[in-house]
């Protein structure tokens, strides 16, 4: 039953409604939870009524709630491996004589209506066989449909009753399923697992993946759960195509390309623009010399048509503040800068300038020259047009690669990783430069090795360079240099990182050895033996002879290296491998082990310290192991971890796709979404390089943020695109992933806020607490009845709160997402709705008040603290296991969770208490 | 010339020219068909495109009867507009349909569309480029590894253009664009004369290549337990298919090419002669299906937004560039010469679907037509305009078509009229929302043998055809 996350409103309202007894029936969590919600009633720090003259912080109640934690209380927890047992004692005291009285008449020994007999019926539904049965009767309990009208009455507490000891069975009974079955590690990578392998293999920042399908998604959430990658003819022709393109890309043939280059000056540049201006002036007066009404007026129109805008680029010189206007049309190539075959000297700054104001940009044409391979370097003399009086206001740059070859064919993208910043002061600009690999630029123009420049369609491709600051903070530029093919060695190290520079090269059958045990020990993570290393010199010895050359067939075998089982699946549990020096016979290899730890924490191959520690057995001890985790994690390649992480423990994907009516939100524009994006990931990360306290994530008193987020938020001086450590204080209504604008908006509807969509979240994600799946067949919201869909969101779903069979549910989900109404459908927060102030106070199941965002964080924190530690351990754990847990999990989790809480909630160090575990540790 | 095994590498691959047919031969570009599923029946799939749209004078210009190009009427009572007159013969054997087309480029220009026009992709009108696989690729994997050849991919302009400036109609798995060939020449010599020479070594490497990885994931199974022996099973599952599919592809070395009279045919012809080079390409067609050396086949007859070679087609009826014909309808007369236009490529439409019913099913029963469906059509109607494709069915009446109709789903007034400068139809708020196209692509997906319901973003399939 998966959850479909990104169909939403009508169906996910009508799945709520149908929503039964979570909280404390969830079997994987919260039976044996020692945060038990018994106590939540208590807490005198979450009932400001008697708190009045000092309301703790909530910076203080991360402390206070801690204290409550049992965690940290208990010297060791008691470990629970027997599995859930069927709550038959309660069956025959409240839910047997219901059925009897309403069914029985029907459905018993005299009539056996559409064929059941509900008094025969097993109530076991963890070991017995009529589950299917059961889940018919609650779908028609809960519609409705049964007893019919013209039968027995049932009363509205006696059907919620059964539905929800029903609803919990059946969620207890399919976790217990699910345990049988157990799960193994094994799996195939994931799609980016694949790419980051390969870049790293090869040393190639390429995105090598993007040819393969797109992943789906497990019902835990998690991309990388063994239980859904799968391998089909499809994919496996994928990855074959895929990994002789990626050695192609990293190998080489013959001399080096040799390079050309551009050298623009906006002096230039200027000087062209007018030269065209005047030569249209020219034949505007030729054409209406016999009419002199007509030539004032198309001489008018040409000036108008030239005048410069301010607000968009211009030519400048700085020496008299004389401007003109930058023009650009694709037809003809007429813009199209010719390359030269050395490189020029590079002029001294110019007084000639062009000014590219906020958000503005500036295309530099270069023709049909550009290569495929190889890289591009484009460099840029630059300065700010002025410095403000606080200096903090800094633009900065970016890179965008495009062409047009006909009226409605064109395309441009974003070809810089990262925004330039454009520092320099006016008076001493700089360079700044970028390189990107050609191979990765996509789409190219197809047109230009076959269409002549100046023909139609046109063959021309050009850079934009594009000022990207949020704010205003216009950059001058003098002069553009361009150059490509970039090789920084040749052959580049890609190229010898495969064939490698040996005094064997003349010996074919000796050199393919090297090569093939260079390659073979890197690709498939351990050390390749002998009789693998022969096969493939086998192959080799049969395919040489079809091929021109040793490399062309080297290539070949190398291709099946990586497409090799071998190299697609991870942490084989590895019987051949397994020798006796290891006591116990459960646990990983040193070779498994780096490759578990690599792929968990760099979502790629383990690097050369890794392999090393391995081959000498060194690994598997613990101090090792621990300075390991704290080396991968100091590693720019942990950014991976907390990028595909993130995303897919909180369901980001929802963001991806998200609609934002822009009508209704005008503001949302795609570097505010991009910023959305981010931020999560950077504050994980954050927390993450800090060791912060994972009640961080519940609140904190920063955010990561950029420029044009921090505008979103209401935040001051904050400047520039590269997002960095705001301070946030109570006025801010900030702090924590509750309150991130991307999380926000992606549980809304693109129009308004979604209360039900935001408390599903925070229960899935946050607390590991999910409802559970809804009945075969629910009451759908009847959208044809005028009343109803006159209804806002907030009161259909109360509407239909009102139903017997939806109350139970609703009273332990809507209390949730109504606390976050104060944020709207973007995020922003807000008093208000349509006129009326923000009601966002709710009170939840078991009394408790929840008051806005503020009271929830402070519920959470008092009392909650064990549940929310606990749901981290448990997602991250999965992530790391790259499978689903069971019952059998449960005791390690646990204990993970209690070493976590004693030892101070540091995100770093429940990664280090995940590794070092004993479930990560074992097959 | 020998090719390089470098050759192999895609991105060079693609850049190569009259490479189109190769397809089959390399097995990782042709996608892949259940192996051990022969269909009973032949089935072949044909479509064809018409680039710029299609006269569309609103009811009350006094051009309205005869020159729209979408037939008067609805359902069996219609009639056909002189545009599409000379299908009048075949009224049996087609049917045209209106009010479908793609939701994603609905509000994009049409000119920027031939591209998605099999793929129904969100293409978007400027900016990154995405595509996915066309609808005959999707057939071409299910049947592609019957034939010689899994595709014929043709255009008026070859190779493959640009992204939103197509020159094919055809996409792969991945999206990218399979180039397409424009010269008759060097169609006809793939099909009926040279064989490649490179296939048979390729062939080859692979069958080594895929021997090697069996025994690789042989190795590993014996280190796994029984459920991770399962996990792996899927990949020698995979392995083994692909092994069967370059088994079949082997046999087409042995088997020698079909013979075929080429006295009728003028090989040399290009665009500039544009009514013998349409009948050339249209007759190269029917004679790879004749020799069943394949069963799936699309020819984009011009590129959208006039700038190419297409854009003569015109003159084979005396007027100079197509694409002006379609600005030009303000003019006096100037739906009627959009529509003479249109006359003139139905003529030929005509030409190639009558001859598929007159030719006897070789080594079968009834005609060719019966067994082969022809999809006729253009992304965009009014000018510019996304909306309400122009579209043909014709044939494969052996799959369940039933033709002899015009299912009008445009309603009565649809968007029409001359552009007399402003916004353009396609710039305007939507009035009638139309049904997507890709609908229509499962139900002859369906019918043609593949077992699916879903394509690109369909919502559900059309049964009416």
């Amino acid at each position: 039953m998966s959850r479909d996350r990104t169909k939403l409103h009508c169906r996910q309202v009508s799945w709520l409604i149908a929503l039964l007894c979570a909280i404390s029936a969830a079997a994987t969590g919260q039976n044996n939870s020692p945060s038990g919600t018994k106590n939540a009633a208590k807490p005198a720090a979450a009932n400001p009524a008697e708190n009045v003259s000092a309301v703790p912080t909530l910076n203080e109640l991360k402390v206070t709630g801690a204290r409550r934690s049992s965690y940290r209380k208990r010297e060791r927890k008691p470990v629970r491996t027997e599995t859930p047992k069927p709550r038959l004692a309660e069956f025959r005291k409240g839910i047997k004589p219901v059925l009897k009285t309403a069914c029985i008449r029907c459905h018993g020994p005299k009539k056996q209506e559409g064929n059941i007999r509900i008094d025969k019926l097993d109530p076991d539904l963890l070991n017995g066989d009529d589950v299917e049965w059961w889940l018919e009767i609650v779908a028609v309990l809960n519609n409705g449909e049964m007893p019919p009208a013209d039968a027995t009455k049932l009363s509205d507490r006696d059907r919620t009753r059964v539905i929800e000891w029903l609803s919990s069975e059946i969620q207890v009974a399919s976790a217990v399923r699910r345990a049988k079955q157990g799960h193994s590690s094994f799996r195939r990578m994931t799609r980016y697992e694949y790419n980051h392998s390969l870049q790293d293999l090869l040393g190639l920042p390429y995105n090598f993946a993007k040819d393969l399908p797109p992943e789906a998604t497990s019902e835990d959430g998690f991309q990388n759960s063994s239980e859904n990658l799968q391998m089909s003819v499809i994919r496996f022709g994928a990855y074959r195509e895929l990994s002789r393109k990626a050695l192609m890309n990293a190998t080489v043939r013959g001399k080096q390309p040799e390079r050309i280059y551009w050298n623009i000056s906006m002096k230039a540049a200027a000087a062209e623009s007018l030269a065209k201006q005047e030569a249209q002036r020219e034949k505007i007066r030729q054409k209406n010399k016999d009419n002199p009404e007509k030539l004032k007026r198309e001489l008018q129109r040409q000036a108008a048509r030239f005048r410069v805008r301010h607000n968009g680029p211009h030519y400048k010189d700085l020496s008299t503040g004389a401007t003109s206007r930058v023009s650009w049309s694709y037809g003809g190539a007429k813009y199209a800068w010719k390359p030269s075959k050395a490189r020029p000297k590079v002029p001294a700054a110019s007084r000639h300038v062009v000014v590219i104001p906020a958000r503005q940009k500036l295309i530099v044409e270069l023709g049909n020259l550009i290569p495929d391979r190889g890289t591009l370097r484009v460099r840029v003399r630059a300065s700010r047009v002025s410095v403000d009086k606080n200096k903090k206001r800094i633009p900065s740059l970016q890179l965008e690669f495009g062409w047009q070859a006909s009226n409605d064919s064109a395309a441009s993208v974003r070809i810089s990783n990262r925004d330039i910043v454009v520092d320099a002061v006016p008076e001493k600009p700089k360079f700044y430069q970028w390189d990107v690999p050609l191979s990765e630029i996509y789409p190219r123009n197809l047109m230009r090795k076959t269409a002549k420049m100046g023909g139609l369609p046109s063959p021309s491709e050009y850079v934009k360079l594009v000022n990207s600051s949020a704010s205003q903070g216009d950059i001058q530029i003098d002069h553009v240099e361009v150059i490509t093919p970039i090789y920084e060695n040749w052959p580049p190290d890609s190229h010898t990182r495969i064939f490698l520079d040996s005094s064997n090269k003349a010996d074919e059958a000796v050199y393919a050895r090297e090569v093939l045990s260079n390659f073979l020990s890197r690709a498939w993570r351990r050390h390749a033996t002998d009789k693998e290393i022969d096969q493939k010199l086998k192959l080799f010895a049969k395919i040489r002879p079809q091929c021109d050359d040793f490399q062309e067939a080297m290539v070949e075998v190398l291709a099946t290296v990586l497409s090799s089982p071998k190299f697609l699946y991870l942490v084989p549990p590895g019987r051949a491998n397994q020798s006796g020096k290891s006591g116990n016979g459960n646990r990983l290899a040193a070779w498994e082990l780096a490759t578990r730890l690599s792929v968990f924490l760099w979502s790629s191959t383990p690097d050369d310290e890794l392999l090393n520690l391995s081959a000498k057995g060194r690994l598997t001890d613990q101090d090792v192991l621990v300075s390991q985790v704290k080396r991968m994690l100091a590693d720019p390649r942990s950014r991976r971890f907390s990028r595909h992480f993130v995303r897919q423990w909180l369901g980001m994907q929802l963001l991806d796709f998200l609609q934002v009516d822009r009508k209704a939100f005008r503001q949302f524009d795609p570097s505010l979404k991009e910023a959305m994006q981010e931020e999560p990931i950077a504050f994980f990360h954050e927390v993450l390089k800090h060791n912060r306290s994972v009640l961080d994530f519940i609140h904190a008193d920063y955010t990561m943020t950029n420029e044009r987020l921090a505008r979103h938020y209401g935040l001051q001086d904050v400047y520039g695109n590269e997002f960095r450590r705001v301070k946030l204080d109570a006025t801010h209504n900030r702090g924590g992933l509750l309150t991130q604008a991307g999380l926000l908006a992606m549980n809304s509807d693109g129009k308004d806020s979604h209360p039900l969509k935001r408390g599903i979240w925070m229960l899935e994600s946050l607390l590991n607490d999910p409802p559970p799946p809804p009945p075969p067949a629910v009451p759908e919201i009847d959208l044809a009845d005028p009343k109803i869909a006159k209804l806002t969101l907030k009161e259909r779903i109360e509407n239909h709160r009102n139903h017997a069979a939806c109350m139970s549910c609703h009273a332990k989900i809507d209390p949730w997402g109504i606390a976050f109404e104060n944020y709207d459908a973007i995020g922003r927060w807000r008093d208000q709705v349509k006129g009326k102030p923000v009601d966002a106070s709710s009170l939840l199941f078991n009394r408790q008040k929840l008051d806005g965002m503020d009271g929830l964080k402070r519920y959470l924190l008092a009392n909650r603290q064990d549940q929310f530690a606990r749901a981290m351990v448990h997602k991250l754990t999965t992530y790391a296991l790259g499978r689903p847990l069971t019952f059998g999990d449960r005791s390690g989790i646990d204990q993970i969770t209690a070493d976590l809480r004693k030892q101070g909630d540091g995100l770093a160090t429940m990664v280090t208490l995940i590794v070092t575990s004993e479930l990560f540790r074992s097959k | 010339m020998k090719t390089h095994l470098a050759s192999l590498d895609r991105r060079r691959f693609l850049h190569g020219s009259g490479v189109a047919l190769a397809l089959p031969l390399f097995e990782s570009f042709s996608g892949f068909a259940d192996a051990a599923e022969e269909p009973a029946r032949k089935s072949r799939f044909a479509c064809f495109y018409l680039p710029d749209g299609v006269p569309m004078p609103l009811a009350k210009d006094p051009a309205h009867k005869d020159w729209s190009w979408f037939p008067h009427g609805n359902g069996k009572k219609f009639t056909f507009t002189k545009c599409l007159e000379p299908l009048e013969p075949l009224r049996s054997e087609v049917t045209v349909l209106s009010g479908l087309s793609h939701p994603s480029v609905r509000s994009i220009h049409g000119h920027s569309n031939a591209d998605q026009f099999l793929t129904g992709a969100a293409t978007g009108p400027r900016g990154g480029y995405r595509n996915s696989i066309s609808l005959d690729q999707e057939f071409a994997a299910h049947v592609g590894d019957q034939t010689r050849f899994s595709s014929l991919v043709l255009s008026t302009d070859g190779g493959t253009g640009t992204p939103r400036g197509a020159h094919t109609l055809s996409f792969n798995r991945g999206g990218r664009a399979i180039p397409a060939e424009h010269r008759p020449k060097q169609i006809f010599d793939m099909l009926f004369v040279k064989s490649d020479g490179d296939a048979a070594r390729r062939l080859a490497l692979s069958q080594s290549a895929l021997d090697d990885l069996l025994a690789d994931a042989r190795s590993l199974r014996r280190t796994l337990s029984g459920r991770d022996q399962k996990t792996l099973d899927e990949y020698l599952q995979s392995v083994r298919d692909t092994e069967i599919k370059v088994e079949k592809a082997k046999r087409w070395m042995n088997i020698p090419l079909p013979k075929v009279d080429v006295d009728h045919l003028k090989l040399d012809i290009t665009p500039e002669d544009p009514k013998v080079y349409l009948q050339t390409m249209f007759e190269l067609i029917y004679l790879a299906f004749k020799t069943d050396s394949t069963r799936v086949a699309t020819y984009q007859l011009g590129r959208e937004n006039g700038v190419g070679i297409s854009d003569y087609l015109a003159r084979a009826v005396g007027f100079n560039l197509t694409h002006q014909l379609s600005h030009n309808t303000k003019n006096p007369g100037g739906w009627k010469n959009f529509g003479v236009y249109c006359r003139f490529i139905s003529e030929e439409l005509g030409r190639f679907i009558s001859k598929l019913k007159t030719t006897p099913e070789p080594a079968g029963k009834g005609n060719m037509l019966d067994n082969t469906l022809v999809l006729f059509g253009s992304a965009s109607s009014a000018f510019h305009l996304s909306r309400n494709y122009p579209l043909i069915l014709a044939g494969g009446k052996n799959m369940g078509f039933k033709h002899g109709q015009y299912l009008n789903y445009a309603g009565d007034n649809p968007a029409g009229g001359p552009w007399n400068g402003g916004r353009e139809p396609w710039q305007k708020e939507i009035t009638h929302e139309d049904i997507p196209l890709s609908n229509l692509f499962v139900t002859m997906l369906q019918r043609l043998g593949v077992k699916t319901d879903r394509f690109s973003d369909s919502t559900g399939t059309l049964k009416a055809v």
